[in-house]
């Protein structure tokens, strides 16, 4: 379908489910065209090209609720699928707290060009795919220590989405975003039989700042090359830094329980802590929807509210929790977004280096593996694999190791926040520092 | 349980709290609208001659996918409707429902595989994408197949009375209140309960360039039941849930009552539970969910495109010891009614039994058609994928570790300082290093050879081969986890199960942080 098609077929959907007896609707269509190609040892290992569409729906009949999709858009198929929605939906119990979003929440929306969409999308061919991830093996394979590379693989992926979406209050709304990534996975020889991999990617909005082919293939050669020799440390509560590229996966653990569902559920070790310290003054987190070419940027959310910055944590206070329309109104408070988009961080001025140099003894962490945390207890327990670090500087590889805690003992433990934000994630994490962590191992 | 995206590939989660859409339907609710033009039955085509699939169609696709040279093609047509519904503060007031239609077209030359979809399942559209994938080649055509045979000799692991599309939503809603009910009745400090009820009707037809056509009908259901309590001010959460390629039917009163019983008692009990230590010490794995271990510690090393790429820890190894001679592991895919159960794989081979570790020797990896081909030998029938949108890549079924010699009890009296684990959310696996970790929902301290106090969420991280090696005791009892297992790996989902014995690993490290005692 065109453009025009797919904008309409989201319009006409909402017609549809009011006709056929829902009070209120919105539709939401999509078009997302992928390709990716991925290249192995010498040789093109892998392309993946296609355009996939669909439909997803959310009805609210006679003051029940239900949201559906289909990727089946025959207009035939289509008119039944909705005529079926709305019957499963009056088959529920009657819920008072589901409503479209106040209409005066889809106003004021930013006046701004988010710069999500690189109009040279496509200019990209077959051959410079290729060409890419030619590159990137030719520079993984020309590291010091190259010749115990067992294996290369590398990829590069391009994405146009296009979505739309429509209320029947008075939204509507479009977005296009394109996004490129090139990525390289090396394994190694262990003499001590393991073979060791590690990985490096990055991406962009647009094609022209991908980052460069070398440095990706590069920086996973010498990652996994690092891990030669890696070995098991002591059980010891030592300070911890963590890579800015591993660091995402902290502050998710803090974003979860901060939604209105697990609010309202009792699910969340974070209730009732609004305007209290539950970090050290090292925290600063805002959401910011409007970064030029984020990868979380978003003029309105998936309910369509119009999205703004909003403050999370200010010097370790909590500042605002994520409270959709439903769970606004179950625990009637006012609606701000339903989650997060880019996480924007106040920085420190130190970069890895000298902070590890501040922090003298203890282990850099620069991957997590596995591992779990209970967002109601704010217990965790997570893999990890890193460097010891001595005298200040990166020593030895440590692998097989753990580290646990509770995240409202943990991040008051932050002691030093990095200089250096990552740069291929929304959650734009820099070096994290934190003291007195039990880590296990031997 | 919140499972975490993060940028790893391959990892097992437990029934979460994924809003995955999947429902019921009233009488005819989701089931194909008048607009499927059947020409007739032809040559393998049942179902999906409602959506106008024809011979001609197939033909046309395959050659147009071998246009270029490739060695080998294949066609995935699939049709899954999925239902959800979902308890929350007492009332079954959302669904969700899913309908997924497409094709995927693949076309192979040597390892090399060409891939593209489409959800219009036009004659247009599907040369269109056999065209695109046909392009990982580049020479002149192959001819497509003379004629189509349709594949009738798959078994019936999971026979159904009733489809999930003919189950109106108003027989569903019942289970659902009724568990939350009961979880209520069941303990006065349960403040908060979740239930999700999912199910799926969905079918595949897969047609390849040798003229092989198979059709398989895959239902599937799946209930999490959680939830929270309260005590002396301090809040706990947890549950339980259940998977299988079943009908309605698998909801008797036995499982029902097991799903409260387990959901709250796991529940109750972490008011009481500590941290365990922080270190290496021995750990005994109770019989059923424990299975996670061998997903992470071997499952994944042993998919043969690790192994065929040299990547994987487990490469070069068969035909070696890996194990103590009373170690078995299986992965097989023809335990009936399971959620790792398939009638025939994703590439349309025959799926049966495959031995991984057979006496503490390391025997077959599991293979999908490209990795059969390079290794010379048959598929395992462990080509699987998510759906039409992916390429088959060789995954687990169901896998488990066959009884020992050992008893339950002699096995935890042998330990003195240690755990017992028994739940699980979760794991991950490097397939090179070896690394992996499952998370311990529930466990106890062993002391002097009993079960003490009761654990909760902790990481346990070793490395497969070495953990291999430690399993030093295994017993006799058996069990097939009936939990909802999904695995991923490359991006892809797919439905798994696993099961163990009570088995004692020497020594693995605990990510704990309790007092040492």
């Amino acid at each position: 379908m065109a453009q025009q098609d797919m904008l309409a077929a989201a319009h006409a959907a909402v017609k549809s489910a009011l006709g056929k007896g829902a009070q209120e609707a919105s539709a939401r269509t999509y078009r997302v065209r992928e390709v990716e190609v991925k290249w192995r040892d010498g040789s093109l290992e892998k392309v993946h090209e296609a355009t996939t569409r669909g439909l997803g729906l959310t009805l609210y009949v006679d003051g029940r609720y239900s949201n559906v999709s289909t990727s089946d858009l025959r207009p035939e198929a289509l008119e039944t699928f909705i005529g079926d929605s709305v019957t499963l939906t009056r088959a529920l119990a009657k819920d008072p707290f589901r409503t479209l979003p106040d209409p005066k929440l889809y106003e004021g929306q930013a006046k701004v060009d988010l710069l999500l969409e690189d109009p040279k999308y496509a200019t990209v061919t077959p051959e410079m795919r290729r060409a890419v991830a030619k590159e990137i093996e030719a520079a993984a394979r020309s590291v010091q220590g190259a010749k115990s590379i067992l294996s290369v693989t590398t990829g590069f992926s391009d994405t146009l989405a296009e979505s739309w979406r429509v209320s029947s209050n008075g939204f509507s709304g479009s977005r296009r975003d394109t996004q490129f990534w090139v990525s390289a996975e090396v394994s190694v020889k262990d003499p001590d039989g393991r073979k060791p991999e590690d990985y490096a990617f990055g991406g962009s909005r647009f094609v022209g700042e991908m980052p460069k082919a070398g440095e990706i293939g590069r920086d996973a050669a010498a990652r996994a090359l690092s891990r030669l020799g890696a070995k098991k440390g002591e059980s010891a509560v030592l300070t911890m830094a963590v890579e800015n590229r591993a660091a995402g996966r902290l502050p998710a653990y803090l974003l979860g329980p901060l939604s209105g569902g697990a609010l309202q559920q009792k699910r969340s070790f974070l209730e009732g802590k609004l305007g209290q310290a539950i970090a050290s003054p090292a925290l600063t987190l805002v959401d910011d929807p409007l970064v030029p070419k984020g990868f979380g940027s978003r003029l309105f959310d998936g309910e369509g509210i119009a999205a703004k910055r909003m403050p999370i944590v200010e010097a370790g206070v909590l500042k605002s929790y994520f409270i959709d329309t439903y769970y606004g109104k179950k625990l009637q408070m006012a609606p701000t977004t339903g989650g997060p988009s880019n996480v924007v961080w106040t920085l420190g001025d130190k970069d890895q280096a000298a902070l590890l140099a501040a922090m003298k003894e203890g282990i850099l962490v620069t991957g997590f593996l596995g591992g779990n945390s209970n967002g109601l207890t704010g217990d965790f327990s997570l893999g990890v694999q890193g460097f010891r670090v001595r005298g200040g500087r990166i020593a030895e590889p440590v692998g097989e190791m753990n580290i646990s805690g509770n995240h409202l003992e943990f991040w008051k433990k932050l002691a030093a926040v990095g200089n250096d934000p990552y740069p291929y994630s929304s959650m734009k994490t820099p070096t994290l520092v934190f003291e007195g962590v039990q880590f296990a191992g031997t | 349980m919140p499972e975490n995206p993060g940028m790893s590939r391959r990892k097992l989660i437990g029934l979460g709290a994924a809003t995955v859409a999947a429902t019921a339907l009233p009488d005819a609710l989701f089931r194909l609208s008048s607009a499927a033009a059947a020409t007739g039955p032809t040559e393998g085509i049942g179902y999906f001659a409602r959506f106008g699939v024809t011979e001609k169609m197939l033909r046309d696709g395959l050659s147009a996918a071998l246009s270029r040279g490739a060695d080998y093609a294949d066609l995935f047509f699939q049709h899954r409707v999925g239902n959800s519904l979902a308890l929350e503060d007492g009332e079954v007031n959302r669904a969700y429902a899913s309908v997924e239609l497409g094709v995927g077209v693949r076309a192979v030359k040597g390892d090399q595989t060409g891939y593209a979809y489409t959800e219009d399942l036009t004659p247009e559209a599907l040369v269109q994408a056999a065209k695109t994938a046909a392009a990982i080649a580049d020479g002149p055509a192959k001819p497509g197949p003379k004629g189509l045979k349709a594949d009738t000799s798959l078994p019936s692991r999971y026979p159904v009375k009733t489809r999930w599309e003919d189950v109106r939503p108003q027989q569903k809603l019942p289970l659902l209140s009724g568990l939350n009910e009961k979880v209520f009745a069941a303990d006065k400090r349960i403040t908060k309960v979740n239930v999700f009820f999912g199910d799926e009707a969905g079918a595949i037809l897969i047609a390849d360039s040798t003229g092989r056509v198979v059709e398989d009908l895959q239902p599937m259901t799946r209930l999490g039941l959680s939830c929270v309590a309260e005590q002396d001010g301090k809040k706990e959460t947890n549950g339980y849930n259940v998977a299988g390629r079943a009908d309605l039917g698998y909801y008797s009163p036995d499982r029902l009552e097991r799903i409260v019983k387990e959901a709250v008692s796991r529940t109750v009990i972490l008011f009481e539970a500590v941290q365990p230590p922080a270190g290496e010490m021995p750990v005994v794995l109770g019989a059923g969910a424990s299975g996670i271990l061998l997903h992470e510690a071997i499952g994944h090393g042993m998919e043969a495109d690790f192994n065929r790429k040299g990547i994987s820890i487990f490469a070069d190894r068969i035909g070696k010891p890996v194990a103590n001679k009373f170690v078995n592991i299986v992965d097989e895919g023809t335990i009936a009614g399971a959620r790792g159960a398939i009638n025939v794989d994703d590439e349309g081979n025959p799926v049966g039994k495959t031995m991984l570790v057979e006496n503490g020797i390391l025997t077959t990896y599991l293979h999908d058609s490209i990795s059969a081909k390079h290794y010379k030998v048959k598929p395992t029938g462990n080509g699987r994928r998510e759906s039409y949108a992916y390429a088959p890549v060789p995954r687990m079924r169901a896998t488990y570790m066959l009884p020992g010699p050992h008893k339950k009890d002699e096995i935890v009296a042998s330990v003195k300082k240690g755990i017992y684990c028994t739940n699980f959310t979760n794991g991950q696996v490097q397939i090179g290093a070896g690394d992996f970790t499952f998370y311990v929902k529930n466990g106890y301290l062993i002391e002097d050879g009993k079960l003490t106090t009761p654990i909760k969420d902790v990481n346990i991280i070793g490395n497969g081969p070495k953990v291999l090696e430690k399993i030093d005791m295994v017993a006799d009892d058996l069990v097939i986890d009936e939990g909802g297992w999904t695995c991923g790996k490359d991006g892809q989902s797919v439905p798994v199960s696993q099961g163990i014995p009570t088995v004692r690993v020497a020594s693995i490290t605990v990510g704990g942080r309790g007092k040492q005692a």
